[in-house]
Parts: structure tokens; sequence; C-alpha cells
């Protein structure tokens, strides 16, 4: 898959502060999921990868241009939904997408009928010639996807398109992000805190923490991997956990009776039911599960150096 | 991403050239400001005294039209220098009512909702928006000024002869040199202190305390530093003294306020005022603010 976006050292500071701190990464995903808690510097990536901000050292590439240089070609390109309100108060919905669609270089009538295909699309067909203004949030949410996708771009930068949602208008949202990301013509880019969001939306997570890459994992190959974990307290019995092993699983144990396996796809759970009656073990308790996008998270999070984390789930497997 | 299918559909048609992009700015901004009826009808008044020029230059030079009016004696006949001088006050007055009005509201409102990110996230760079947005104002400003006194010019040299235009034609440069000065300053301050204030209330009695309030500050510093170059913060008055040497007016005919502040003070005070309007839309117009700490 080729890179949508690459950074090479990205550097960027606003004022004496260093907000993004030597970023180095290729993102290549079709949907590319931006978490960290906040003030990770999500919102100023995305803002640098638009050039409202200019590094002060290294580099960000769009589909192989710097953005440096290649501001108003990259531009073009790009459907941009801020996290903050961003609309003109006393502008009909669709006027207000179609200025913005003319802005970007369509031709008159085409911004007009696109504009209203946006809106169609996103749901707000029949508010479109309500003024914005008078919106609720979760439809200025949505006129704001439609003013970002109206000119047909070949990146969208959403950042934290979900906020302020009602669980409804966040299913919708995130309904609408996957459809545009399965018409395979366009890649995106999510921001957003909530993992559950990212996770069902992404096949590649950039995980930002004070400024740094705190992990960079592609999520698709994880799914992939569909390493299963199982959380056992068992009675003491010799031999289970040999056994176990012998069988092809990971296992690791905690004292107590608690250990810890994974489970490769060729083993069925009923094995290791077998295996503990065998060795006349008991289990007390069982936890099935599989990795999620939590855990990677979370160990991102309590700083687990990033080679441990990047790329290609090398993190999951290991205990 | 037909209506009917509801499905994404990427735009592979047409694109328009990225050189007219900042004239979808000018569009809408003047379709946003004509959708005020007050403000229409401001505009339509301000090509009343047009209209009364265009009556006095002809009533002027036709002896029937006098005669019919019963002025022929009573109308002062000069049609001159002096006589466009007022017209261009009159109608720089109006206009500027006109661009305290209708300017800071275009900029405001996207300053309001933070809608400015979204401008600057497509091909069109800061500068282009300042251009969109100042070349409404600039037409606006210029149909109801330069462009009517030219007229005026032009109908008088029709119906004084042709010998009145050549000795006459450099009047239609200071016409439009004099005009195009005070759209650039009035146009530079309206979309400046927009951008500074965000709201179009507050701009715009802003722009109504640099011209009047500014004055009377002004007349302050000269009473007390007993001066005339507390005249420089009055920008009404430094115009006016430019204008007048575009005009030819003699330094004799200039009112007692004007004496103690020469012509390279007042263009100097011109200048100033519009590289401030500058450097505050370079540090203001942004799709985003950084606060320095």
């Amino acid at each position: 898959m080729s890179t949508t976006i690459e950074m090479q050292n990205l550097t960027v500071q606003l004022g004496s502060r260093t907000i993004l701190n030597q970023l180095n990464g290729a993102l290549s995903g079709r949907c590319i999921g931006l978490l960290g808690p906040n003030g990770s510097g999500k919102s100023t990536l995305i803002n640098t990868l638009l050039g409202f901000y200019e590094p002060i050292a290294g580099a960000a590439r769009i589909f192989g241009k710097e953005v440096k240089n290649n501001l108003r070609e990259l531009r073009a390109m790009i459907g941009y939904m801020p996290e903050s309100d961003a609309f003109i108060a006393d502008m009909t919905g669709v006027r207000f997408v179609r200025y913005m669609a003319e802005l970007s270089g369509l031709p008159r009538g085409e911004a007009m009928e696109r504009a209203h295909e946006a809106f169609f699309y996103v749901g707000l067909g029949e508010a479109r010639y309500r003024k914005l203004g008078t919106y609720s949030l979760g439809m200025k949410q949505l006129a704001k996807l439609a003013q970002a996708i109206a000119h047909g771009p070949k990146l969208v930068l959403l950042d934290e398109p979900t906020n302020g949602l009602d669980p409804e208008a966040r299913i919708r949202m995130l309904q609408l992000v996957r459809e545009i990301r399965d018409t395979g013509e366009v890649s995106v880019l999510i921001s957003s805190h909530l993992l559950r969001d990212i996770e069902e939306c992404c096949d590649q997570v950039l995980i930002l923490k004070d400024g740094r890459i705190a992990a960079l994992c592609n999520l698709e190959e994880e799914r992939k991997a569909n390493l299963k974990f199982l959380e056992l307290e068992v009675t003491q019995g010799n031999g289970f956990l040999e056994s176990v092993r012998g069988l092809g699983c990971e296992c690791a144990s905690f004292g107590a009776g608690r250990v810890r396996i994974v489970l490769p796809d060729n083993i069925d759970l009923r094995q290791i039911y077998r295996t503990a009656a065998e060795h006349e073990v008991q289990i007390r308790r069982m936890n099935y599960r599989r990795d999620t996008l939590e855990d990677i998270f979370l160990k991102a999070m309590a700083g687990a150096p990033p080679a441990a984390l990047a790329q290609k789930g090398s993190a999951n497997g290991s205990l | 991403m037909a209506v009917y299918k509801r499905t994404y559909k990427a735009y592979r048609g047409p694109l328009t050239p990225v050189w007219s992009r900042f004239t979808v700015l000018s569009r809408y901004g003047l379709s946003t400001l004509f959708n005020s009826r007050p403000f229409t009808a401001y505009t339509v008044l301000c090509f009343l005294p047009f209209l009364i020029g265009l009556a006095y230059i002809y009533i002027v030079h036709s002896a029937a039209a006098q005669a019919v009016l019963g002025v022929g004696k009573t109308i002062p006949a000069t049609v001159n220098n002096d006589w466009f001088l007022g017209f261009i006050g009159i109608e720089a007055g109006m206009g500027f009512i006109l661009a305290a009005w209708g300017g800071p509201g275009m900029i405001t409102k996207d300053f309001a909702n933070h809608s400015v990110q979204l401008y600057l996230s497509r091909p069109i760079s800061r500068t282009e928006y300042l251009i969109g947005k100042i070349s409404v104002l600039a037409a606006l400003l210029s149909c109801t000024t330069w462009i009517p006194a030219l007229i005026l010019f032009f109908v008088k040299a029709e119906l004084q002869g042709h010998g009145w235009l050549w000795e006459n034609l450099w009047m239609a440069g200071s016409i439009v040199l004099s005009c195009l000065i005070w759209i650039a300053m009035i146009s530079l301050i309206s979309m400046a202190v927009a951008v500074w204030v965000k709201w179009r209330i507050a701009a715009t009695a802003l722009m109504l305390g640099i011209f009047f309030l500014l004055p009377a500050f002004a007349a302050i510093l000269n009473a007390i530093l007993r001066t005339q170059w507390g005249n420089l913060i009055n920008f009404t008055h430094m115009i006016t003294l430019v204008w007048m040497r575009l005009f030819r007016e003699s330094q004799a005919e200039l009112p007692p306020a004007f004496n103690g502040v020469p012509l390279w003070a007042a263009w100097a005070s011109l200048l100033s005022v519009c590289a401030a309007c500058f450097w505050l839309l370079d540090r203001k117009l942004r799709a985003r603010e950084v606060e320095r700490s």
C-alpha cells in the first residue's frame, strides 16, 4: 500500500513549547487513527499537515509531497473537519458547503450539485436550507463533514469527529467514516481520544504521548494475528503448564495459581480443559479475551519503549 | 455521491483556475452584503450626490434648463478642481459609512465561528483571502467615488468643449489617485479592525472612533502642547491635506488647522496607518493563533 503520510524528524514548536518532538513514521492505512491523551499533539499534527504550523525541523509528506513546498496542491487534495465549531452562522447549510467547494476549485454548477449530494449523503438533506446557526451540535458536526468531502478530496482529516455527539449520532458518524473509507477512493485520518472510535474505523493507529510517538500499530495486522488471551486461576497442578506449552501455547505464571496463556489459532479452548482434566487441575476462574487497542494504548501510555510496540503487532504476543 | 445512491464518490471534473479562487470570496461577500435591504438602500443613496452633480453640470451648461428652472443668475457656474474636491469629499464621507457598515461584517462572520481555518485549509492563501475580502469594499467604494467622479469629469469636458479636457486632464488623475488612496486606507482599517475585534458591532464602533474620536484627541493634543502635530492622528485631516495638494489647492487656501503639518508628514501618517493595518492583519489573520508562553 502506498504511503499516505510520512514524517521525518518532524518537530513543531509553538512559542517556547515543543509540541511535536522528532516524529518519524510512515502511515499507509486506508483509515489512520490518531490517538493520545489531551495535549499529546494530535491536533497540532493535523494542523502541521495542513500547513497551519511550520515545523522547526524535519518534514511531513503527504502522498510523497513535502507539505511545506506543495501547500496549495496538497490542500486541494485534503478535506478538513476541525474539532471546534467552524461555520458561518447566517448562511444556509447547502450554501456554505457550496461556498467551500467553490473555494476548493469546483465550478459553480458542480459545487452546487456536490453540496446537495454531500448534504444528502451525511443525512442532512432535509435541513440543507436552514441556517447553520440553527443547527444542533450533531448537525453541525455532520455539516462540517459534508464540507470536508464535498470537493472529493483524496485525504480527509477528521479532528475529533464524534465530539459532543449522542450515541446515535456517533454511530452514524462512524458509519459514514467507514463508508468513505471503504470506497477506496479516499484515505482518512481521524484524531480522537476515544479508543472505540478508532478501533471501529481504523486499520492503522498512531499513538502520541507528550508530542512523541508512543506506538504505531497496524490494527489490520493485529486482527489478522488473531491472538487470543486466556487468564486462568487454577489450583496447583504439576506439569499443567508444561503440557499447555506442549500444545504450542505461550504461558506465564504469576504465582497463586494465576496463569496467562496465548492461544495460537489452531488450539481450541476444549484442549485446555482436557489438559487441565488430565492433570487434575481445577480451573477456578477463566477470562478469555483478545488483545485490544486499549491494551496497546495503555502499554503505550505506561511508557513502554516504542520499539516494543511499534509495527506489526509485536507487542501483542508478549506476556 | 449521487443523491439517490447516497454513496461517496470522488470528484473528477474540471477545476477553476487557481488565480480566480479569490473571486469566489468577493462574489459571496457582495451577495452577503446585498442580502441586507438597509445596506442595499444605503448603497443606492450613495449615488445621489452623483445624480445631483450630473444634474448640476447639465444645468450649468444649459441655458434652456436654467431658464426653465429660473436659476440663470443665481447658480454658480464654476465646475473646477474645487468642485470636484468637494464632490469627492461628500462621496468619501458616504463611502466611509458604507465601509464601516459592511466591511467588518465580512470578516467578523468568519472569525465568530472559527471558519477562517476552513478557508485556509483550502488552496487559498491568507493574502488571497484578504484580497478577496478587500476587493468587495474596493469595488463598492470605487463605484461610489472615483467612477462617478470620472463620469462627471468627462460629462463636464464634453459639455465644456475639448480644450477644457486637455487643460484639466491632470484632474482626472487626481480624482483617481485621491480616491484610491482613500479606498486603500479605509479598506485596510476596516479589515484590520474586524480581524482584531472579531465582533461586527464593536468593529464598526471602533472604525467610527478612529475617524471621530481620534480627531478630538488630536485637537486636545494640539491645545495642550500648542502644536499642530497632533493632527497626524487626525486621518480625515491628513487625507484632506493630501487631496488638496493633489487637486492643486494653493497653500493660502488651506484652513489654519493644516498649516502646521507639511505634506510629507501627511503622507507618512497615511502610510503608517496602512503599515500598521498590514502588521495587524499579518498577526491576526491566521487559521490558528499561537499563544506565546
